[in-house]
């Protein structure tokens, strides 16, 4: 394989050097297609000649710019151990990545794999379903202000979750898909590609952990959704990460017509994360509801943004963004939604909901609109308030000590959102999760 | 003195009196201001912007030293700075800053009485119905006419109250010790590229101190009046109520409507000391060939309440978000504001409420409507900052698109630190409902009328805000710019 | 057997006085009732007693057997056996009844001690029979999109549960139709016993037709200027509260 000689400034690249990106390549297994490795390239390319975001950039507004590096971290290399499984519940199939490697696996039964049901990694799709994978790999470009991070990923992406259910099929049990950061200073480049044909329907559950809470690790991930002609997939992701991690995870989704996606991100860990949402609403009937909750801690930020493009006539999306903010914690939500010049009878819906539990917590809202035609519902929504004095008196009223009803309440305003899953398996675990979390 | 003073002063603009329109009202008709008569400018700082036309103005002005120093610093400024269309329109690339004229006057002094008018001038504000206006409900008018005032008048009862109503002019020059405690305060030269264009070429505009507890009953008007093609506008406001003091201040425009761009840039900077309160009420009606880039922000002290009424009609694009910094405890701040976008027409607006204080609260109302290719954005910060407790801002936006392609968007920014404040934005976007049009009609309204009635219903909770006359005159507008939208 | 004792109770809020020295003893066993025009301090009373914090006591004392409760949070006073049933009850998004009600009763049990899961639902559904709650309910969010009646039964099934020393009931017929008040009625009728106190407040007479009470109170002005058996009930509902006005002013005068 032929190694490029790259030269780049090192404050544009940090870690990520020339050499360090050839040393990539050459670690690749040497069947993977050339216009994969060529995009590869191209990407590193970018990202190296791209500038690091600013503080006049629209798209980076109230975000911590200075905290934001590229240095100080590694590739890291084979992790053997695979650690237990963060959502307890049953699953259709399995796939456990160590930095990146694929350390473990439970295969689909053999009924689904005879219904053409896919769970593999990319490198093994790379080859054995090449024409999908081109298809919708990083199909969409970074619209939300992070198109060097995003090239990042795609350079240094070495393996990843495919998967892949066919016309008519229903995966009843939720795809597992584990990304663990093993090591001092990681760095991880998780992918999930998820493609349900026509009438298909799939739950996936993303996990994103680290060994240490103590790591200082770095993580650009990606992934890519798109369900088909009345397909209905359900993702949802747990960011977990380090809570000396630097995170950067960008979602793209593609909505056809009639079908329906419905995505939750839990965001708990890392202690700057960034997570950029996009749902393309490009067909008729198209619906994305577009749920986050984020449990903010001491010391980290939770910079979301996320954009709904309405492409279509009669597409809906229905964003709710709910962030509970502890310590010195801040959350920045900008969200975007675009409603293109034809696309009449749009229904798009976006919500953010603040929780204030400390006098030291920020919280920044940039609800946005941009509306193109008139027979539409748009409607957005941001509030930031305390817990209210009436509802807990209320529940002291009725014997429940303060504290108590505090995280009563608390619970309460995570519900909502966890309550939008029909799923109830995985309504509960989350749940669980979730405050256990919260009561650490 | 200026190597300006003796640049022959460019033709005036033309004859334009096709228009005949009876007994138009004060800034709300676009078309009764669309007329100019021949006026001969004594006082010309020429075409362009540079150091020279800086000391044209300060020197025909007479101006204090320090005035001129302030002036061609922010002239550095204003070069120093990049167009903000970062986040912005591009439109703003179309100004062409080198071809417009930045000085046209007849002379520094307004008369006091109608009758001492030049008559060329004085035509213009008869037509526009400013004398009118006086007698019936006015407190004190300022009639500006391109860069200064023609006519000011306050009435002896309410100058007798000790309240100062003059034009900046006349400001700087008789109560400079006033003047220059306030002057650039609220709004430092440099808070954006065009708050830095009007510290260096400003003119006109009024300069109001209402003393302690004096409470004006009847509005004081200003209006606002460009005559020449080509021409900038740049007047600066300041306004200060003392303590306790109220006072509502209401300023209405127009332009005719030339084939080339002009310019209208101000800054308009309030006060309200502890316990005053200060309304401000715009009607905004230029001609849709004006760039309107206004920067307008008060301080609220201790107890003190500033009001915005904002109203949008006219201009080519319009970027203005009044704001208020709620510096004292228990301080008010509200905006209200209504845009209307037409063809051709861009109506940027919003507000910016900066919470500085405790239990301060702030409430924005905002209603746009988007006719044919019109445009309106909203665009709103809030910013309640560490530390702070009881803070209240509550903020609605509601947009109503009429034609298929009418466009609307909303960008606001909130920024909210600790647990013991709130705040609350809603938004939403909709369109007149055909089963409301079709019922109207089956009762036998044309579908314009059916769509007015609509479109007025949307506004009516806010246009009971304004002054009856204004309100009245919104309403009729509102039927014009109807008209042609259905169909 | 209990007592409740409000003494020479003043209460503002913020810098003005709405309670102005009320006094007045209920027993275990004992229903009163609180009659009085609107704005004369009835609600501002039990909000006092139940301790919200925008209510400050200036002056005067509530005894629950003989100790003062006005040093103890809301939710000790709770615990004490003080239920307030609300005007308008909070609307609690996210927290089902079932959740709020366990954290309610497990609250009043001792550090360690766990809830009997098996025993709280049978006797939860035994009151919901009782009130004709249908037992979906429980997994609805607390008062969130309720009508007013349910709302109001929901208030009752709590108090039920609970079980409380003393219930103030704090304009329970308000926004009830005929069919709802009476189930109201029944609820509070089937707890009446030697273990509970009522105090009932209402600015309607016919709330006691259903709920008869032993003492009927007139309040004006912060202050109970009459008191009688239930047929003071009947005699204010006919002559109306102008009626207490004007006998006020004449004794003044």
């Amino acid at each position: 394989m032929s190694v490029p000689t790259l030269t780049a400034p090192a404050n544009l690249v940090g870690s990520f050097t020339p050499d360090v990106f050839a040393a990539h390549l050459s670690s690749l297994p040497s069947s993977l297609p050339g216009w994969w490795l060529d995009r590869k390239r191209a990407a590193y390319a970018r990202f190296a000649s791209l500038p690091m975001p600013t503080r006049t950039d629209e798209m980076w507004r109230f975000s911590n710019i200075g905290t934001l590096t590229l240095d100080g971290f590694t590739l890291a290399g084979a992790a053997s151990s695979a650690p237990v499984a963060p959502i307890g519940i049953p699953k259709a199939a399995r796939l456990v990545f160590a930095n990146g490697r694929l350390v473990s696996r439970e295969l689909l039964s053999t009924d689904l794999v005879g219904r053409g049901v896919i769970v593999d990694t990319l490198q093994s799709a790379l080859v054995n379903h090449e024409s999908l994978v081109r298809e919708h790999l990083l199909a969409q470009p970074p619209k939300l202000g992070s198109p060097k991070f995003a090239a990042l990923h795609e350079a240094f992406l070495a393996d990843g979750a495919f998967i892949y259910v066919p016309r008519d099929v229903q995966v009843h049990l939720p795809i597992g898909v584990f990304s663990h950061a093993i090591g001092a200073t990681s760095a991880v480049f998780p992918h999930t590609l998820v493609v349900l044909a026509e009438n298909a329907r799939a739950t996936v559950i993303e996990y994103f952990g680290s060994d240490d809470d103590t790591s200082v690790q770095f993580a650009a991930g990606a992934n890519d959704l798109y369900a088909g002609h009345g397909a209905q997939l359900t993702y949802v992701g747990k960011q977990d990460w380090s809570h000396r991690a630097l995170s950067f995870q960008s979602n793209s989704t593609v909505v056809r017509r009639d079908a329906r996606v419905q995505s939750l991100n839990l965001h708990l860990g890392a202690r700057q994360a960034r997570h950029e949402s996009l749902s393309q609403l490009a067909a008729p009937g198209a619906f994305s509801e577009m749920l986050a909750l984020t449990v903010a801690e001491a010391g980290q930020e939770f910079d979301q943004r996320t954009l709904q493009v309405h492409q279509a006539p009669n597409t809906k999306s229905d964003l709710l963004y709910k962030n509970a903010l502890r310590g010195t914690a801040k959350t920045i939500f900008s969200g975007l939604i675009v409603v293109d010049p034809d696309a009449q009878k749009t229904d798009a819906y976006q919500s953010n909901r603040n929780l204030m539990l400390s006098d030291e917590a920020e919280a920044c809202s940039l609800p946005g609109l941009e509306i193109q035609a008139n027979d539409v519902r748009c409607t957005h929504g941001a509030t930031s308030s305390r817990i209210d004095p009436e509802q807990e008196f209320y529940l002291q009223s009725r014997g429940i000590a303060k504290e108590q009803a505090d995280e009563l309440l608390t619970f309460g305003f995570f519900e909502e959102v966890l309550a939008r899953l029909t799923n109830d398996d995985l309504h509960e675990a989350l749940r669980l999760l979730i405050q256990t979390k919260f009561k650490k | 003195m200026s190597s300006l003073s003796d640049t022959p002063t460019l033709s005036p603009p033309t004859h334009d009196e096709a228009m005949t329109v009876e007994n138009p009202a004060v800034g709300i008709d676009q078309t009764a201001g669309n007329f100019s008569y021949k006026v001969d400018y004594a006082f010309d700082a020429g075409t362009g912007l540079s150091e020279d036309t800086i000391r044209y103005i300060s020197s025909v002005k007479k101006e204090a030293p320090w005035i001129l120093e302030f002036r061609l610093a922010a002239l550095k400024k204003f070069l120093a700075m990049p167009m903000p269309t970062h986040w912005a329109t591009k439109d703003l690339e179309n100004i062409d800053f080198q071809k417009i004229r930045y000085y046209l006057s007849q002379g520094q002094k307004p008369k006091r009485t109608w009758e001492e008018v030049p008559d060329d001038i004085k035509k213009t504000f008869e037509r526009l119905g400013i004398p009118e206006q006086e007698r019936k409900f006015l407190a004190g008018v300022e009639a500006q006419f391109d860069s200064e005032a023609a006519y000011s008048n306050i009435k002896d009862i309410v100058a007798k109250q000790g309240v100062i109503f003059v034009n900046s002019t006349e400001g700087l020059r008789e109560h400079p010790e006033i003047f220059k405690k306030f002057f650039g305060k609220v709004i430092p030269t440099g808070d954006n590229k065009f708050s830095a264009l009007n510290s260096a070429v400003f003119s006109g505009g009024s300069f109001i101190y209402v003393p302690k507890g004096v409470k004006v009953a009847q509005p004081l008007q200003a209006y606002f009046r460009i005559n020449a093609e080509n021409f900038g506008q740049f007047e600066r406001t300041l306004i200060i109520a003392d303590e306790g003091a109220e006072v509502t201040y209401m300023e209405g425009c127009t332009a005719p409507k030339f084939s080339t761009s002009t310019l209208h840039s101000a800054v308009v900077e309030l006060v309200a000391l502890k316990g005053a309160k200060i309304q401000y009420i715009t009607v905004q009606n230029w001609a849709n060939n004006v760039f309107n880039l206004v920067t307008k922000r008060g301080v609220a002290h201790e107890d003190a309440e500033i009001k915005w009424i904002d109203c949008n009609i006219g201009s080519r694009l319009t970027m203005k978000y009044p704001g208020v910094v709620l510096k004292g405890e228990r301080a008010r701040g509200e905006v209200i504001s209504i845009a209307l976008a037409n063809d051709g027409q861009h109506q940027d607006t919003g507000a910016k409420m900066i919470h500085a204080a405790n239990n301060t609260t702030s409430n924005i109302v905002a209603k746009s409507i988007s006719v044919g290719q019109g445009r309106s954005t909203y665009r709103g910060v809030v910013h309640i900052p560490k530390h702070l407790k009881g803070c209240k801002n509550n903020t609605e936006c509601d947009a109503l698109l009429i034609n298929t392609n009418s466009r609307t968007d909303t960008y606001p920014a909130i920024t909210v630190r600790g647990d013991k404040n709130s705040t609350q934005h809603e938004a939403s976007v909709s369109k007149v409902s055909e089963d409301m049009i079709f019922y109207m009609q089956q009762r036998g309204l044309t579908e314009a009328q059916a769509m007015s009635l609509a479109v007025n219903g949307f506004i009516n909770d806010l246009a009971r805000q304004f002054p009856m006359e204004y309100s009245v005159e919104l309403k009729r507008l509102i039927d014009l710019e109807m008209e042609g939208s259905v169909g | 057997m209990s007592q409740l004792e409000i003494k020479d109770l003043h209460v503002s809020i913020g810098e003005k006085p709405i309670v102005k020295g009320l006094t007045l003893t209920i027993h275990s066993g004992e229903v009163h009732a609180i009659m009085g025009p609107n704005g004369t301090g009835k609600s501002t009373l039990s909000k006092a007693i139940a301790g919200h914090p925008d209510y400050t006591i200036t002056s005067g004392e509530v005894l629950l057997d003989g100790a003062s409760i006005l040093g103890q949070e809301a939710d000790e006073r709770a615990r004490a056996g003080i239920f307030l049933a609300f005007q308008y009850p909070s609307e609690i998004p996210g927290v089902s009844i079932a959740n709020f009600l366990r954290a309610a009763q497990q609250a009043r049990m001792a550090e360690g001690e766990e809830l009997d899961a098996s025993a709280y639902y049978k006797r939860l559904y035994s009151r919901m029979d009782l009130l004709k709650i249908d037992r979906k309910f429980t997994s609805r969010s607390v008062n969130d999109g309720f009508s007013g009646g349910e709302k109001k039964r929901c208030e009752i099934l709590q108090m039920a549960m609970l079980e409380p020393k003393f219930a103030l009931m704090d304009e329970t017929d308000s926004g009830l139709d005929i069919d709802a008040l009476r189930i109201v009625a029944d609820g509070v009728n089937t707890m009446r016993g030697p273990n509970l106190g009522v105090l009932l407040i209402t600015h309607y007479q016919r709330l006691l037709d259903h709920i008869v009470p032993d003492h009927v109170h007139v309040m004006y002005d912060g202050r109970i200027v009459k008191s009688g058996d239930k047929s003071l009930a009947l005699e204010l509902e006919a002559k109306g509260y102008d009626w207490i006005k004007k006998e006020l002013a004449a004794s003044a005068a």
